[in-house]
């Protein structure tokens, strides 16, 4: 399977390091280009094109550790800061928009009333993004 | 790769999923993603909220001119929906009319309209919170009835969306287009099975020349009935988002305008035919529309249906059951549906006014107060805790006076209708001060006066508009003093924090950094 194309949205949980590494590894195959995005949610009570100090600036920090992830892997990536409504909305938008061929996603082991929990985001582009799309969940959980 | 190619064009944007590049930290370009259906459906879901309470009020004083007074404020509606189309193309910001107040004349008209658009939105809320305990007074009478319950229970809701916007709780865009459907099949049923069973033309002339008001009632029920478009401004907040919006925008709003005024004469007439215009006034002026279907409910007579259009028992029987269920399912649904179409009107309320202030206070019109953002919560608290209390106070006025309803669409006329005078203004300004500028959706027809073209809808609008207010101002004295004690006070406000800072009263300072 080739791809030419990998997005990787990265939201600062501890998984974005491993779906970096993992989008590299898959993009050195055939120099396949490496996008990742953070996206900064903004509520319906302000302007979508609000500037976001405090949120900007974490995102452009999580941006940065992902950089430095791939540029230790000896790969260069392009990284994008995007504001949206909506996160799923925003990621499967962006793998539209850039005809991108697979989608990965990092995730955290999280439990939510005692069972694990995918969240809406994830769920949200396994179902709409057009291309393929690998979750890796960071190690944990085991017993349940 | 060319099958996942035929899938991206599957994928359809929906409300909300419009967004923003920031390219590490600046802010590029817009993405602008919404259809025709989407911008139609949102927009007429802001609209079409208002009728839950709108033809109560306007039979208040326009009595059998009712449908005529919605029939000019529609008109009236209609030329603002499209200054808002041509104003929204050309400066895709938050601040609606204010902003476009600043660009065609100066920041001190641009505050102006601002904060008498922030009035609107705070009477909005009030109106609209008012209203949904009459509704569930169906399922306890005391809601309507008391002076205390409803005003009480209209409080807290104000409070408790507060609390949720404070938080920053997402709404659901898929909800809301689910009620804006929902509400126009209801409407749309209203209408039909009204027409069916309670439309008499000698009847509803009667109803309407008889209770025919006097010329200067008349010319306050279409004051009144301006109330029935609140919602105009987010509309034209959806118009930013859309894709081509040249094309997309002005189709959307003329399905909607269509379909507004279509129910609304539909509602009106049907409204006027089930009940004298007292009746509605006295009887149901906070929930017409449970009036309409208590009226329609009680028109529908199962058996006798039945058996004159089926002839075999079965379909008697089968018809019978469908007809008795629809007549006591009725009244419930317009209950919970207006209860929940008000309620969600009350929260566009509040979004509203926080996304005004917050515009404001970015452009430094309003103290850097209003547009500081919870660092943890990511929302205007300031704005939306001090603007919901001045709704709440509104509000409680309803605790020793029946009457703060009538006086609630006065409020609204003055607050918006400044605001829109000021909108049509702008767009004629900008026409003469800036002719070259580009604009991505042009009204027509144009008026050319010394090699400028000024449109005509925005001209009779800003006519229309201004005429209305000047109106509130002659004859609702309570209008008059709130309207312009907050006026002053905004005034106040705003002159003693530029002089503060320093800054010009008309011209736009720098914007400053960060959120």
């Amino acid at each position: 399977m080739e791809f030419h194309r990998i997005l990787v949205p990265v939201g600062g949980s501890a998984a974005d390091g491993d779906a970096v590494d993992l989008a590299v590894s898959l993009a050195k195959r055939n120099k396949a280009e490496v996008l990742v995005i953070y996206v900064v949610e903004v509520g319906r009570g302000l302007p979508l094109d609000v500037s976001l100090a405090g949120e900007m600036k974490r995102g452009n920090q999580v941006l940065n550790e992902a950089e430095e992830r791939a540029t230790e892997a000896d790969y260069e990536v392009v990284v994008d800061l995007v504001q949206s409504r909506d996160v799923g909305p925003a990621i499967v938008d962006e793998a539209v928009e850039k005809e991108v061929d697979l989608v990965v996603m990092g995730i955290p082991y999280k439990r939510r009333f005692g069972e694990f929990d995918l969240g809406r985001v994830v769920p949200y582009v396994l179902k709409n993004a057009p291309c393929r799309v690998l979750v890796l969940r960071e190690p944990g959980g085991g017993t349940g | 790769m060319s099958k996942d190619r035929e899938n991206n064009r599957l994928w359809h944007r929906r409300p909300g999923d419009r967004v923003v590049r920031v390219h590490r930290g600046r802010v590029s370009h817009l993405r602008r993603v919404l259809g025709i259906p989407t911008l139609f459906s949102v927009g007429y879901g802001d609209v079409g909220s208002s009728i839950y309470y709108a033809l109560g009020l306007v039979a208040l004083s326009a009595m059998g001119a009712t449908p005529i007074a919605l029939g000019i404020a529609g008109i009236l509606f209609a030329f603002t929906a499209l200054t808002y189309a041509e104003g929204t193309a050309m400066f895709p910001e938050a601040g609606g009319s204010a902003s476009f107040a600043r660009h065609g004349f100066n920041d001190l008209l641009g505050f102006v309209a601002g904060w008498s658009l922030i009035f609107g939105y705070i009477v909005t809320i009030a109106i609209s919170a008012y209203t949904v305990p009459s509704y569930l007074a169906y399922f306890w009478p005391p809601f309507k009835e008391s002076l205390v319950a409803g005003p009480a229970m209209a409080m807290g809701l104000v409070g408790l969306l507060m609390f949720i916007n404070v938080l920053g709780v997402k709404e659901s865009s898929f909800l809301n287009l689910l009620l804006a459907v929902l509400d126009i099949i209801l409407q749309v049923t209203l209408i039909v099975v009204g027409f069916l069973l309670l439309f008499e033309w000698p009847l509803l002339k009667s109803h309407i020349l008889d209770f025919w008001p006097s010329t200067a009632n008349l010319v306050f029920g279409v004051a009144i009935a301006t109330i029935a478009f609140t919602g105009i401004e987010s509309v034209s907040q959806m118009a930013q988002e859309a894709r081509r919006p040249e094309k997309r925008v002005p189709a959307a709003i003329i399905l909607m305008i269509i379909v507004v005024l279509v129910i609304y004469a539909g509602i009106s007439l049907v409204g006027l035919s089930a009940m004298t215009p007292q009746q509605l006034a006295v009887d149901w002026p906070t929930d017409p529309m449970a009036g309409v279907a208590h009226e329609i409910s009680g028109a529908i007579h199962p058996e006798e249906i039945a058996l004159r259009v089926a002839n075999d028992p079965a379909q008697v029987i089968v018809l019978h059951w469908l007809l008795e269920t629809f007549r006591n399912m009725l009244p419930f649904l317009v209950a919970v549906l207006a209860a929940t179409i008000l309620t969600i009107a009350t929260n566009a309320g509040i979004l509203g006014i926080s996304r005004v202030a917050f515009s404001l206070g970015d452009n430094r019109q309003l103290p850097p107060l209003f547009s500081r953002i919870h660092h943890n919560f990511k929302t205007p608290v300031i704005s939306i805790v001090v603007f919901s209390i001045v709704a709440m106070l509104i509000l409680s006025q309803g605790f020793y006076s029946a009457g703060v309803f009538a006086n609630m669409g006065g409020l609204y006329a003055f607050g918006s209708m400044l605001s829109f005078a000021l909108a049509h203004a702008s767009i004629i300004s900008l026409r003469v001060r800036r002719p070259g500028q580009r604009r991505p959706f042009r009204l027509w027809p144009n008026l050319n006066i010394r090699g400028r073209s000024i449109p005509w809808t925005a001209l009779l609008g800003l006519l229309g508009t201004a005429a209305v207010w000047i109106v509130i101002v002659a004859m609702q004295p309570y209008s008059r003093l709130v309207g312009f004690l907050w006026l002053l006070g905004g005034l106040l406000l705003y002159s003693l924090f530029r002089w503060r800072a320093r800054l010009s009263l008309t011209k736009s300072p720098e914007k400053r950094e960060g959120g």
